[in-house]
């Protein structure tokens, strides 16, 4: 897993990464690499910089210490590779777009400023459509959509993107079972077309089912691998039984 | 046939007047750019700074007649440097003081409406307060008219360049910075935009009715459609449609032009607040609760098979 099957760059390597709110460091040193084709959970209590570690992947948030390099890329440089899907609360529903419409905003970067849609970014939208099982759906606004299908939606995006490397925040946050599933399912597809996806998560419980690899956190990175050895007990009580450190009055970080 | 002509005739008679062409041009040109640009404000949910924008021109514009008198380009830059000094100022308050951002934009604005009041009484030539406060439309004049063709041309240009990128950060600026948009220039570039459709529809509204023009036709058209695009040039085509339609209004019915070009685009957005075939209040209420028909079909086709999210299926 921490060493490349191939002589060549890991889809994503992160070397010695701190980031700090206001001098309280939410990632202390941090170093991890990992390779395409893998679906990897982010646990950890709140407060112990998951949301953080894929903003800073998504450059959202300054490097105190450290760098990321995306294949082997400055972040600066790898930013048509990386998709970042906001959490459900941050997006506005009632904007006005068709599922269309968004997975369509994926194929700007690719058409420009003033470009006209080809042929083939018509195909990469009609097919991401198709890969998430989204044609049937592709008029509605986007509000007319379940948890699930939204959840699809912007994956779709994603895919249309042609990113690389998707960064997912609570993605399943509120969804119930079938919605689960079906969001479940797509991250599969996703893997298993070669891509990385890192995925913050809350629940534990079905995580080696949804997970081929975890990474724990609580500030510090505590264990990373294969998502059984990872989330072993004495993994887990290392991570939650520790408060994490938030500055000299042990406020409650944001997470 | 000569009772066809005499209504027509009638009806073509501000034509005749060159002070009514050089309105009714204006009128169309503020009005489309306005109803343009409408779309990004209100989908950035920044009507409301919009509107303190549009108060704290009055300063700028004081100081600029008291400088150079009322030449449309002074008054243009006053009021442009006035409002962008609101703007930034209130960040600047609010990225380092305890208040928040609405705070600090609201009592900046109020504070330089009350400076303008106060200036305008300094001015070079004596000035009416109320052309100012309530626009002069019928006193365009050929100076005004460059100002109208340069702000449209401007603004309608750059917001169709860059209309991509806009789009991506007006849905999600988080997601767009990710993907390498500059969102901090594009913000900046929109509130520029936002100052100087202000500043050029003055002549026609005056400050206090301004944010009219770049509001209402945008919100009627965000009641109609799901698009973005659709939204754009429908919220355009409506600012110049009752622009100059109230406009004609104001003229046959002899009422100031400024409430009348407001009021016909109020009647647009209570009409789709109302009868809008999909958000309207009315509509929704006759249309029933919910898709009765077709969730019953659908719950009696999967009896017996795993259960169906609501809403999985098309609803068309």
């Amino acid at each position: 897993m921490s060493t490349p099957h191939k002589d060549q760059d890991p889809m994503l390597r992160i070397e010695d990464l701190t980031i700090s709110y206001h001098r309280v460091p939410a990632i202390h040193h941090l170093g991890l690499s990992l390779n395409a084709g893998h679906c990897v959970g982010l646990f950890g209590p709140n407060g112990a910089g998951k949301s953080t570690l894929l903003k800073a992947v998504a450059g959202l948030l300054p490097a105190e210490t450290g760098r990321i390099l995306i294949e082997g890329k400055e972040l600066s440089k790898a930013a048509p590779l990386i998709a970042y899907l906001p959490q459900r609360e941050s997006v506005d529903w009632d904007f006005p777009v068709t599922v269309q419409g968004l997975v369509e905003m994926g194929r700007y970067h690719h058409v420009g400023l003033l470009g006209t849609f080809t042929k083939r970014d018509e195909e990469a939208v009609r097919q991401s459509l198709e890969l998430f099982n989204l044609l049937p759906l592709a008029k509605r606004q986007i509000k007319e959509l379940s948890g699930g299908q939204q959840q699809r939606a912007f994956l779709a995006r994603a895919w249309a993107q042609e990113a690389d490397l998707y960064l997912l925040d609570e993605p399943f946050a509120g969804l119930d079972r079938t919605s689960t599933e079906s969001l479940a399912t797509a991250l599969q597809t996703l893997k298993q077309r070669g891509k990385l996806l890192l995925v913050s998560h809350h629940a534990l419980a079905e995580a080696e089912a949804i997970f081929d690899t975890a990474i724990l956190l609580n500030g510090e990175l505590i264990a990373y691998g294969p998502t059984t050895d990872t989330l072993s007990s004495i993994h887990l009580e290392c991570a939650y039984g520790t408060a994490v450190y938030s500055g000299e009055h042990h406020h409650h970080a944001k997470q | 046939m000569s009772c066809l002509i005499q209504p027509l005739h009638s009806l073509l008679e501000p034509l005749d007047y060159a002070f009514m062409q050089r309105a009714l041009l204006s009128c169309a040109l503020i009005g489309f750019t306005n109803g343009f640009l409408g779309t990004f404000i209100i989908l950035r949910r920044q009507a409301l700074l919009a509107d303190a924008l549009s108060h704290s021109l009055l300063p700028g514009l004081a100081v600029a007649a008291m400088i150079v008198g009322l030449s449309p380009g002074g008054l243009l830059l006053g009021g442009l440097v006035a409002a962008l000094l609101v703007a930034l100022g209130g960040q600047l308050m609010a990225r380092n003081s305890r208040l928040k951002d609405e705070t600090a934009v609201a009592s900046l604005y109020i504070i330089a409406f009350a400076l303008g009041i106060v200036l305008i009484r300094f001015a070079r030539v004596k000035v009416d307060l109320t052309h100012f406060l309530f626009g002069n439309i019928l006193g365009v004049a050929n100076g005004d008219l460059w100002i109208a063709y340069g702000a449209a041309s401007l603004t309608l240009s750059l917001l169709v360049l860059f209309q991509r990128p806009l789009l991506l950060v007006l849905f999600d600026a988080a997601v767009a910075r990710a993907s390498g948009i500059k969102v901090g220039w594009i913000e900046t570039g929109l509130l520029a935009l936002t100052v100087l459709g202000l500043v050029a529809s003055l002549q026609a509204v005056g400050v206090l009715l301004s944010l009219g023009l770049l509001i209402l036709p945008a919100a009627t058209a965000y009641l109609l459609t799901d698009s973005f695009t659709r939204m754009l040039w429908s919220g355009a085509f409506l600012g110049m449609t009752s622009a100059v339609g109230g406009l004609l209004l104001s003229f046959f019915a002899n009422i100031p032009s400024g409430p009348c070009i407001v009021l016909l685009m109020a009647v647009f957005l209570g009409a789709a607040y109302l009868f809008s075939p999909r958000y309207g209040v009315l509509s929704r209420m006759i249309k029933g609760r919910h898709f009765h028909k077709e969730s019953l079909e659908r719950w009696e086709g999967h009896q017996g098979h795993d259960h169906q999210v609501p809403g999985s299926d098309s609803k068309h």
